[in-house]
């Protein structure tokens, strides 16, 4: 295990310094040059040419890439590492980790939301196949999974911030823009009552998801002879879903909650936009639409970090929970 | 099946009313096959339908007003519903059921020519990949890895704003250069699997060049899998496009797609919320069509695969 879990991060390497390098050219394909911003009447060339010097862009290419990748790699230590906004002269380090608290929370609980209520009802619409209630659940899934998550955030939004208040009153209500606050701003209140419409969202196209692929697993484990050998030694039922079959469907659900970790990071960029949630996704949309650069270059390097990570600790998690799986 | 005449010498070749002679079963070409599954499929029929009445509607209705789309008048700002604009109009007092139609009609040509460029990309890399194989494999499926190992939206929307304008080719060309990535992957696991062939070793073994191997014998067996990919993508090329225009990031007004008729949403929350709901309306028939197409085309032209679920 030990020795696979190296092989596969030695692996890693080369895909990440893939990634730096697509990162940095495709930034490096944008019309003009970074210095353009300040280009006015006003300022003499002679001091563009200065700036130039003085940032390092009148060096190579490949002395530019390999600055700034192992400049990258300082940040626990160096401010600067990842340079500063163009649009604010913060360092990019700080505006990052500023943010990743409300990704985090944001992501984590949609998760929890998601593992808990497809639990249930993947396992029902698996052992009451073609019932009702299985139909109702696999019609759910799949309008769920064919909708796209916008569209979801957005009429989530619309039932939540106006209809609901428009019915009871006002009453209750939930947060339209993010700028409304209940209580004081930054209490656990406060933060829960403007978690409850994005993770609904989130919620309702992962569960969808998540308990399609539950039943779907269900199914082919309890057509397996052991489950049958189990039902005619004359368990009961429940102990037959709970305990045999139960635990082998699990294996690749499991699976999937590994592969979704790396969204706990990168966030929603959708979702965020459309509720204005200040978490990673939507700096990075801000960031790109500003043509800020050295953000556009940390979010990806992060968010490109964290699927190479997750998908790792995915295929590590499979062999743990399935001891079938030798590495 | 054929059968030898003994008394005359000649082939008789098979006639319309012939048996097969193994499982008493009338012979069927592959089409008919094809197209036999297909009509089994009631909700791909259906889609099929729907999907081709709103390709006709929406692209007369352009055709026959012209750029009615984007005039607006202030005289019919948020006016009601009336006989040329069942909808009624908008904020700007521009014709909603005009727009509706040529959001739609931009919608669909997005859908499908991002997948026609994702379908030629993807094709030509998998296989090129998958032929050759070798290091020629290794270094494009790893740079397969590495665009998959960044979120797709992430990189369509640096490309959209590299170009510094927002028309539809942009947003094709953009949906394109990020999404090929998993039809090159198809390709190329079909021609690992085809190359090893009986048929393929004897056309190479017949001195046929690469080119002429590629296209003639290789390239037909591995399309079936390919199309229908081709076919699920198209309901993700809408969605993307219509992210994108969410997102602010989709083609410029005075164009309009359905993505970008949502957009406005948060202006019309209180006033007017029917707004929201006909253009996701419509968005939703093109993305269910278009699955259960790509689910009909599955069962019909991959019977090996099956539809999880």
């Amino acid at each position: 295990m030990l020795t696979y879990t190296i092989r596969r991060l030695i692996q890693a390497i080369p895909i990440m310094l893939g990634i730096s390098l697509l990162i940095f050219m495709i930034v490096q394909l944008a019309p003009g040059d970074p210095v353009d911003r300040f280009r006015t009447p006003q300022v003499r060339p002679a001091q563009l040419e200065a700036l130039m010097r003085l940032y390092g862009l009148d060096r190579p290419i490949w002395e530019q890439y390999f600055k700034w990748l192992i400049a990258f790699f300082q940040f626990p230590f160096n401010e600067a590492a990842w340079g500063y906004s163009f649009n604010t002269n913060q360092p990019v380090r700080d505006m990052i980790f500023d943010r990743i608290p409300a990704t985090v929370t944001l992501m984590g609980v949609a998760l929890i939301v998601t593992i808990v209520v497809s639990l249930p009802i993947g396992i029902i619409a698996a052992v009451k196949q073609y019932s009702l209630a299985d139909k109702i659940i696999s019609g759910f899934a799949t309008i769920g999974y064919a909708l796209p998550s916008f569209l979801i955030g957005i009429y989530v939004l619309m039932f939540g911030g106006v209809w609901l208040a428009q019915l009871t009153g006002g009453a209750i209500s939930f947060p339209l823009f993010g700028k409304q606050s209940l209580g004081k701003e930054g209490d656990v209140l406060d933060m829960a009552w403007h978690l409850v419409l994005p993770v609904t969202a989130l919620a309702i196209q992962s569960i969808a998801g998540f308990s399609r692929y539950l039943r779907a697993s269900m199914l082919d484990v309890l057509r397996q002879d052991y489950v049958r050998t189990a039902k005619a030694k004359g368990l009961s039922g429940r102990k037959v879903i709970a305990k045999h079959a139960l635990r082998n469907a699990l294996i690749p659900f499991i699976t999937l909650i590994g592969l979704s970790l790396p969204a706990l990071v990168a966030g929603a960029v959708i979702t965020e936009a459309i509720f204005s949630y200040p978490g990673l996704g939507s700096l990075t949309i801000n960031a790109i639409g500003a043509n800020d650069f050295p953000v556009v270059y940390a979010t990806g390097m992060l968010t490109g970090f964290f699927v190479i990570l997750g998908n790792l600790f995915a295929d590590i998690l499979y062999g743990v929970v399935d001891p079938r799986i030798k590495y | 099946m054929q059968s030898a005449d003994v008394r005359t010498g000649t082939l008789v070749g098979p006639s319309e009313q012939e048996i097969d002679e193994v499982d008493l079963v009338p012979v069927r070409t592959y089409w008919q096959l094809v197209r036999k599954r297909f009509l089994r499929h009631r909700l791909a029929v259906m889609a099929l339908v729907v999907l081709t009445v709103m390709i006709i509607v929406s692209t007369i209705v352009p055709l026959a007003t012209g750029d009615a789309y984007k005039r607006s008048s202030i005289p019919l700002i948020n006016d009601g519903p009336s006989l040329q604009a069942p909808p009624g109009y908008n904020q700007i007092g521009q014709n909603q059921f005009v727009r509706l139609m040529r959001a739609s009609q931009t919608t669909l040509v997005i859908g499908f020519a991002a997948v026609f460029l994702i379908g030629i990309i993807g094709t030509v890399v998998g296989a090129i990949a998958g032929y050759f194989g070798g290091w020629i494999d290794n270094a494009l499926m790893r740079f397969v890895d590495v665009i998959l190992s960044l979120p797709f939206l992430f990189l369509i929307l640096i490309i959209v704003s590299l170009f510094g304008f927002r028309d539809v080719r942009v947003v094709i060309l953009a949906i394109g250069i990020v999404g090929w990535t998993t039809a090159a992957r198809l390709v190329r696991a079909e021609f690992l699997a085809i190359r090893e062939t009986d048929y393929a070793s004897a056309a190479k073994a017949l001195g046929v060049n690469h080119q002429r191997l590629i296209i003639r014998h290789l390239l037909p067996g591995a399309m079936a899998p390919l199309v229908v990919a081709l076919a699920l993508g198209v309901a993700d090329a809408v969605i993307t496009e219509s992210a994108l225009s969410v997102l602010g990031f989709g083609i410029a007004p005075p164009e309009v797609s359905l993505g970008q008729m949502l957009n406005d949403f948060r202006e019309n929350f209180f006033a007017h919320p029917e707004r929201i709901w006909y253009p996701g309306i419509a968005l939703v028939i093109i993305v269910l069509c278009a699955s259960f197409l790509g689910d009909g085309l599955r069962d019909a032209l991959d019977p090996r695969q099956k539809a999880d679920g």
